[in-house]
């Protein structure tokens, strides 16, 4: 994942306190490609650390308090700078984005949680990770701003490929909406990493609204470090809809078509091979969760 | 008031230390744990990878337990920083101390400050977790000597002691 | 060396600590972050170090410009190692009296070529470690790429790149054993069964990585070196002839040591170039190495590849064992030890506690361009115990017997007896562990268990490992262990003070094992005074007797020993006084809780410290031929000493996800007289849990190209708290004949064997898809990768 070079210490580099968006828009707009935002740091730090990366410039966006904001509206929004274990506690979070709770407590460690942002990870945009993989199960919205005024891009659009956002330089993440969940959404997050806490080898986010009598009306799923970006399932999506969730035979099916057209990567974990298997074997099991109630 | 500028200079942190207010001289880049081991002498939190994966360098920084390699000193500035030097109470040892020595929670000691800092969050918000709960919640401080019999038998009799059952 | 003359170990009399669960007394400054290691030493003036090192596995070194990163603010210098080369001497590296190893040169810093990932090229002293690792950057150098040779086999094969141009078939050693009539016995067996196993490359990975800080006085001439070492003596007589300065100016301290593991039993180039670097500049030198340096250019250790055949009886009565062992070395030695380490005591471990006298073996150790390696807990042990007991799983299951029954007729009695290899057990309980094992683990139970898990589709699986293995390093262990002319023994210096007090100093280390416990229990129970009165201390070597360090399970039989006999010397003083004093025998003086009392006079007392009084300044007081003080150095270097256990893994393996999760372990010993089981325990709760990240996590890979693949803690994956699994501890206790104390020495035993009983319990659990296992670390990949490799076989034949 790094290269070699016994670095540890981060090279030289100007800092600054951003205090408001403004301020930060504007650095950004005088800095642009040089500089880097830092907000929990628990990414870009430990590059800093071992000298791959080397922004000239680093304005710290963790004192705008506006970036830092939970609000329910409907749609669920998340300021960018809200902290991982902020929002791992939070109940409008939790009733607002259930999956999203259930994913956190795969994001690292505790320690990690207190400092990392739901905005950074997102903007941080690992294909590994949990937390881009959610926000694209749920279709959730980012809210960008820049010199130029403000856009909003969907999942889709705001992940482009490994560590690459929709972001332009002189943009920023400002938050994250989530649209309300049905009453009868039914959701379940599962992953395999090679210790608790590590980026998954293989994750999936599933998020289905049942009908009467338990037949799926809509299904979200979204599998984590099958693609360079959080792999939408689409074709099972659609071979979900009609089907019982209980129907062994649906899943199975549903299952085999999840991973279509990805193709992961092979590392030192999981070979590509596996992977596609994994996220099969994932799926089903969330969706046998999910079916036998274990989880909201 | 006109935009900051960024500098590279080194610049005076004043923080909060084990209650204490102390100040000293960091660059930007300077991490937490430098700035507290070498500026500040305090010695206490380890550091085992600089990358943010052993939870060697933890501390608690406005109540809550952080990784000092992975955050700036300068963004320390104004905070309250605790860290094992701050825990016991003069010559007594506090409840999660004496638990560790007593259920054998430590070996070479390396990892012990960071895990103690970790376990005191831990106890703080839940003050009677299960097994699991502890396994889970300490996954991310790595200790090389104990196998982590001794650090779990520690948080179960440190959560007694601090519910005054023992 | 001539055999030496036999030695009875005597027993501690009514001990009243030894034997007990006290609590650590070093503990409360390790709690209070009071302890001083390596890295929390500051000097005035202190000036810190960087190493460049290698991107590349094998590349000439065409030029290196240090000129820009000279000319940077805060840089003191920068030094190649054609610079270092000039005032260090290089290492040389052997093994001494044996026949088949050819020495190795080593500069401290290479100038021809880099011949690994790692390796260092140049070296930087700076204001701060920010800045040095700026001047890093700034160092050109332009390399000349050269063909790296990374498979170890390939690195045998004639034609292969040389990684030393002067040793041209890559090899170290190449050494063959050979007892009983191995090929006739092969020839003769009804059944014969081989495995050719490959245990995966781990890092002991001690949580603090090397440290070195040194202050060379240009006054004095003497150099004060902090290391975080095991060893501090063996660091200093090692770098005498590499320094050239005499081993009595130079003081060599190792106060907190973070974890050793074996890998700090090692003297390091690094430990001699800081040194070097303080002579240079005039100022003292700090270098702290970082995660990635330890990684790519510590140690590796325990990557060997096995070939092993088993000959055995159509009962399953084992009846040769031949092997054949590749030590995939990296590009250079460790020091003094070698990468022969882990082979050469792989192999004089082969037979183990199996009754074998028909053995026989070959080693080969090549360079590959990829990290040296070198001792890590267990050494040897580990890959070869796991090669075997493996192999054993699967003849058991080839021959429907079961495993702990196979093993249990094929296990050596329990007297003293000499195995094939020519290790002179000390005698043990090698059945009875295996036993109680079983009984421990509810094997019956397991197995009623396992089958309605079948059923329902669920794979549980057990394996067990039991183990005979050497401890308390002296000579004869050494040269059983292929190092045929090292003498090794340590010392220690029992003293009670004026007051009454009482100081122990040794030549050993203490670094999590709980020596300064340990050792005050032995000095309380041999002076018969209260442990709070004991002071230990260890680690400088301008204050402690001559040792050789806290490794290879030797500390607690070695250190208990001198201190018993150094302390008997002094309580044996002390009785003559006492007699002298109050008019009767020495020999009727016993000592108990801080007091000297006659036997059956209860009012014949006297405290130690009025003992002591007299002992420092009674003058005629004492008896007339005596002089003052009270105090003892002593050393021991005991006979070969062999602990013995089983342990055994419970896993259940999700054969969807290739997960294994381990139930629990169970670890039952014999390490003769337990000093106290709260630290045994704590030791092999340690080892075990180090097994598990073996086994399951832990891998140094390397890409075809010589690329390190894991350089970082996000790829080297520690065992954390959630996947090492509960464990139960038993004990038996077999005082050993030969040490002083019956103690027998451990911690190493559960790294030794638990990756074996773990493999086989992963083994038993995929039985029914007919899987041999032939590799460490299991991990996911590999479990996938093995299921559908099965199910492809499977399905062959009908498809063809
Ligand atoms: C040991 C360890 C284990 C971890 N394990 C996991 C894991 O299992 N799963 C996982 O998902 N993550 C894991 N992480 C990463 C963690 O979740 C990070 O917090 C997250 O990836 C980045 O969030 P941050 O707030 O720390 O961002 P930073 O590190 O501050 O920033 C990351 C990047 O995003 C940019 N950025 C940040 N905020 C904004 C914004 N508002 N607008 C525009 N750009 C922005 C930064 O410029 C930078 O390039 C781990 C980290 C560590 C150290
Ligand atoms: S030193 Fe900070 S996490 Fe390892
Ligand atoms: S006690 Fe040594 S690392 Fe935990």
């Amino acid at each position: 994942m790094w290269c070699m070079l016994e670095r540890v210490k981060p090279p030289r580099f100007r800092y600054c306190e951003a205090r408001s968006v403004d301020e930060a828009l504007a650095l950004l707009a005088e800095h642009g490609d040089d500089a880097k935002l830092l907000a929990g740091g628990q990414s870009l730090i430990p590059m800093l650390n071992l000298r791959v990366a080397r922004p000239a410039v680093l304005i710290d966006v963790n004192r705008i308090a506006e970036l830092q904001t939970v609000e329910t509206n409907g749609a669920l929004r998340i300021g960018a700078l809200v902290r991982q274990r902020r929002a791992e506690r939070s109940e409008p979070v939790r009733a607002g984005a259930p999956l999203l709770g259930q994913a956190l407590r795969f994001v690292g460690h505790p320690a990690i949680r207190t400092r990392g942002t739901i905005g950074g990870s997102a903007a941080h945009a690992d294909p590994a990770a949990e937390i881009p993989c959610v926000l694209s199960a749920l279709d959730a919205e980012f809210e960008l701003r820049g010199g130029a005024g403000a856009r909003v891009v969907g999942a889709s659009e705001f992940f482009v490929t490994t560590l690459t956002t929709a972001l332009a330089p002189t943009e920023l993440l400002a938050a994250i909406r989530i649209p309300a969940p049905s009453a009868r959404a039914r959701s379940a997050f599962l992953e395999i990493a090679r210790r608790h806490g590590d980026f998954a080898i293989a994750a999936v986010a599933v998020s289905v609204e049942l009908a009467e009598g338990g037949a799926i009306e809509r299904a979200r799923i979204c599998f984590a470090n099958l693609a360079d970006v959080p792999y939408r399932a689409h074709a099972a999506e659609k071979a979900l809809r009609g089907a019982r969730i209980d129907d062994e035979r649906a899943v199975r099916e549903a299952a085999e078509a999840a991973v279509g057209d990805a193709s992961p990567a092979s590392d030192l974990h999981a070979s590509a091979r596996d992977r596609l298997d994994l996220a099969k074997v994932l799926l089903r099991r969330a969706l046998g969760a999910i079916a036998a109630g274990g989880s909201a | 008031m006109s935009a900051a500028q960024p500098s590279d200079a080194k610049r005076l942190v004043t923080l909060t230390v084990n209650g204490l207010e102390r100040s000293g001289v960091a660059e930007p880049r300077t991490l937490l744990v430098d700035f507290l081991r070498h500026e500040l002498g305090l010695t206490g939190t380890h550091v085992g990878c600089e990358h943010g994966v052993c939870g060697a360098c933890t501390v608690r920084m406005d109540g809550e337990p952080i990784r000092a390699c992975i955050v700036l000193a300068v963004q320390a500035q104004g905070a309250s920083i605790e860290t094992i030097e701050g825990l016991a109470d003069g010559e007594a040892l506090h409840p999660i101390q004496q638990a560790f020595r007593e259920a054998h929670g430590l070996q070479c000691g390396f990892c012990t400050p960071g895990m103690v800092l970790a376990v005191q969050s831990l106890l703080e918000e839940n003050a009677d977790p299960s097994e699991q709960e502890i396994r889970e919640y300490l996954s991310g401080n790595v200790c090389r000597c104990t196998g982590y019999v001794g650090i779990v038998a520690a948080v179960q009799r440190a959560a007694r002691k601090l519910a005054g059952a023992e | 060396m001539p055999d030496r003359p036999e030695i009875t170990g005597t027993l501690l009399q009514k001990p009243q600590y030894v034997g007990t669960r006290i609590l650590r007394t070093e503990d409360p400054r390790f709690l209070t972050g009071r302890a001083r290691y390596t890295d929390d030493v500051r000097l005035p003036g202190m000036l810190e170090a960087a190493f460049l090192r290698s991107p590349h596995a094998h590349a000439r070194i065409a030029s290196i410009d240090v000129s820009a990163a000279q000319a940077l603010p805060g840089v003191h210098g920068v030094f190649t190692g054609r610079d270092l080369a000039a005032v260090l001497a290089p290492f040389v590296s052997t093994v001494a009296g044996r026949g088949g190893v050819r020495p190795l040169t080593q500069h401290a810093i290479p100038f021809d070529k880099a011949r690994h990932v790692g390796d260092p090229v140049a070296v930087v002293v700076a204001d701060s470690r920010y800045l040095a690792e700026d001047a890093c950057d700034a160092i050109a150098v332009e390399w000349e790429a050269l063909p790296a040779v990374v498979d170890p086999e390939a690195a045998l094969a004639p034609g292969a790149p040389l990684v030393h141009d002067d040793v041209p078939d890559n090899n170290f050693a190449h050494i063959e054993f050979a007892s009983g009539d191995v090929e006739r016995r092969f020839a003769e067996a009804d059944r014969v069964f081989s495995k050719r196993f490959h245990h995966g490359r781990l890092s002991p990975a001690p949580l603090e990585t090397r440290a070195v800080v040194a202050d060379f006085d240009r006054s004095t001439g003497a150099v004060t070196i902090w290391t975080s070492s095991q060893t501090p003596h063996l660091v200093r007589s090692l770098l005498v002839p590499v320094l050239g300065i005499p081993e009595s100016r130079i003081r060599v301290i190792a106060d907190a040591v973070g974890g050793g593991f074996g890998l700090k039993c090692q003297v390091f180039k690094e430990e001699a170039v800081i040194p070097a670097l303080s002579k240079l500049v005039g100022r003292p030198v700090k270098w702290i190495e970082d995660r990635r340096e330890h990684l790519a250019a510590s140690v590796h250790a325990k990557e060997v590849i096995s070939y092993l055949d088993i000959a055995c009886t159509r009962e399953g009565r084992f009846l040769a064992f031949r092997a054949r062992y590749v030590g995939v070395n990296g590009a250079y030695q460790a020091h003094p030890w070698t990468a022969l380490v882990d082979p050469m005591t792989t192999a004089a471990a082969l037979p183990n506690l199996y009754d074998v006298r028909d053995v026989a073996y070959q080693i080969d150790c090549p360079y590959t361009n990829r990290c040296m390696t070198g001792a890590y807990r267990g050494v040897g042990r580990t890959p070869g115990t796991t090669a075997r007991e493996s192999l054993i799983d699967d003849i058991a299951r080839e021959l429907a017997i079961d495993p702990v029954e196979l093993r249990l007729r094929n296990c050596i009695g329990d007297a003293p007896s000499v195995s094939a290899t020519g290790a002179r057990y000390d005698g043990g309980t090698y059945r009875a562990c295996i036993e109680k094992a079983r009984a421990a683990c509810d094997y019956d139970g397991f197995r009623a268990r396992q089958a309605a898990a079948r059923a329902a589709g669920r794979h549980l699986g057990i394996g067990f490992s039991p183990y005979v293995e050497p401890t308390a390093w002296g000579s004869d262990m050494a040269k059983v262990q292929g190092y045929v002319a090292s003498e090794i023994f340590d010392a220690a210096q029992v003293t009670v003070e004026p007051d009454g007090s009482v100081s122990v100093s040794a030549g050993l280390h203490n670094h999590g094992q709980g020596l300064e416990t340990t050792l005050a229990q032995v000095a309380a129970d041999t002076l018969g005074v209260r442990i709070e009165d004991v002071r230990v201390s260890m680690g400088d070597t301008a204050v402690a007797p001559y040792g050789f360090g806290t490794h290879s399970s030797r500390a607690a039989v070695i250190g208990g020993g001198t201190v018993m006999r150094a302390g008997t010397e002094v309580r044996r003083k002390m009785a003559r006084i006492v007699g002298h004093l109050l008019e009767v025998s020495p020999e009727d003086v016993e000592f108990r809780d801080g007091a000297a009392q006659v036997r059956g006079v209860p009012g014949k007392r006297m405290t130690i410290a009025e003992i002591a009084a007299v002992a420092y300044f009674g003058g005629a007081r004492r008896p007339p031929d005596m002089e003052p003080a009270l105090t003892s150095t002593r050393s021991f270097d005991p006979h070969e000493v062999w602990p013995n256990g089983c342990v055994v893994a419970a896993v259940e393996v999700d054969v969807e996800t290739g997960g294994v999760r381990i139930e629990k372990l169970w670890s039952v010993e014999d390490c003769g007289v337990l000093i106290n089981p709260m630290i045994v325990e704590g030791q092999t709760a340690g080892a075990l849990a180090q097994a598990v990240g073996g086994a399951l996590l832990e891998e140094l890979a390397y890409d075809e190209n010589g690329q390190l693949l894991a350089g970082t803690l996000v790829d080297y994956l520690y065992p954390s708290s959630t996947e090492v699994p509960p464990m139960e501890f038993l004990h038996v206790e077999t005082p050993s004949p030969v040490t002083e104390g019956g103690m027998k020495g451990m911690g190493e035993g559960g790294l030794s064997v638990t990756g074996a009983a773990i493999v086989n319990a992963v083994a038993d659990a995929l039985a029914p898809f007919g899987i041999t296992i032939t590799r460490t670390p299991l991990s996911p990949t590999t479990i996938l990768a093995l299921l559908r490799e099965a199910r492809e076989r499977r399905a062959a034949p009908t498809a063809a």
